[in-house]
């Protein structure tokens, strides 16, 4: 290691840190885990709670959800929607657009459904957390997405 | 150009830089949940590494603030700003340019105090991007401590 060399000091600020900041979380009352952890899936859910909600929900829930009604986001590009998608989803847009065209349905603090391709595709939490910072305040991410909602063969449409 | 990088305009660099750099890591530091978040916004990263970053990216502007005013280790704490600073004009960039309105998360990640992206947030940090150069093209080593010979 040569201090005088600006690239070894470099490694030094990044080892330093690494080392104070990690370790600092191991002593502090409001340490964080070192990975961010998934939504977890909603046990029960109660629609008519002021708490603001982001929360992960299964396939049965996603449908006892359709069922009553309520307004569902399709995350994915517009090809994927037009091929095939949840009846009654909407599409999804530039995030402005998509919020005006959600309020023109429903206010920001009733229920929203939003769903992408499969559990592994993080486009529908990536825009729930986004309508969060948005304002919405009851978001459901529907992880199974079309995949599996598809795969149970529950009401689906195709087009724009 | 480069013979107008010494003296005052490069210790005047340093300490506004400096400066800047350790307030931003005051409230990141207090609140790495929050900050986590406010990285978490910003949709570069894969979910579950902007808790790791949130740990560790204030330490380094904290530590790259101090050293850079005290004048220890100044080339690589400037390498590492310029860095810094690249990142957060690519991440802030690409919000807009994906219409996502977030709170920026540079100086406060509280809710309330922070301030929302926008164009003149690009500007500023091209702005301590420039001072950066300066800082890093000097033509002394006024007020530098450790090491000498470099």
């Amino acid at each position: 290691m040569d201090i005088n060399k600006p690239l070894h000091q470099v490694l030094i600020f990044i080892v330093l840190s690494s080392l104070i900041g990690l370790g600092s979380n191991f002593v502090r009352s409001d340490s964080i885990p070192w990975f961010a952890l998934e939504l977890a899936v909603a046990e029960s859910i109660d629609t008519d709670t002021d708490e603001p909600v982001l929360i992960a929900i299964s396939l049965d829930q996603a449908k006892s959800f359709h069922d009553k009604g309520v307004l569902f986001l399709d995350a994915r590009d517009e090809g994927y929607f037009e091929s095939g998608h949840i009846k009654g989803a909407m599409k999804n847009a530039f995030l402005m657009e998509l919020v005006f065209n959600i309020e023109q349905k429903q206010s920001k603090l009733e229920p929203l459904v939003v769903y992408c391709g499969d559990p592994g595709c993080g486009d529908s939490e990536d825009l729930a957390y986004d309508l969060q910072d948005s304002g919405f305040t009851q978001l459901y991410v529907f992880k199974g997405g079309w995949v599996e909602w598809s795969a149970a063969s529950y009401p689906s449409e195709t087009g724009l | 150009m480069k013979k107008y990088f010494k003296g005052p305009l490069v210790i005047l660099c340093r300490l506004v830089l400096g400066g800047v750099f350790i307030y931003a890591s005051l409230d990141k530091i207090a609140n790495p949940a929050e900050f986590a978040k406010a990285i978490g916004n910003y949709h570069v990263l894969p979910f579950g590494l902007e808790n790791l970053l949130a740990l560790f990216l204030p330490w380094l502007e904290l530590l790259t603030g101090i050293l850079l005013i005290a004048g220890i280790m100044v080339d690589g704490a400037t390498i590492l700003i310029i860095s810094m600073n690249i990142v957060f004009i690519f991440a802030i960039s690409q919000a807009l340019a994906r219409g996502i309105s977030i709170e920026c998360g540079c100086f406060s990640v509280s809710t309330e105090g922070g301030s929302n992206i926008g164009f003149q947030t690009i500007l500023r940090d091209f702005v301590y991007l420039i001072m950066a150069f300066i800082i890093f093209y000097r033509q002394d080593k006024q007020l530098e401590f450790y090491p000498k010979s470099v």
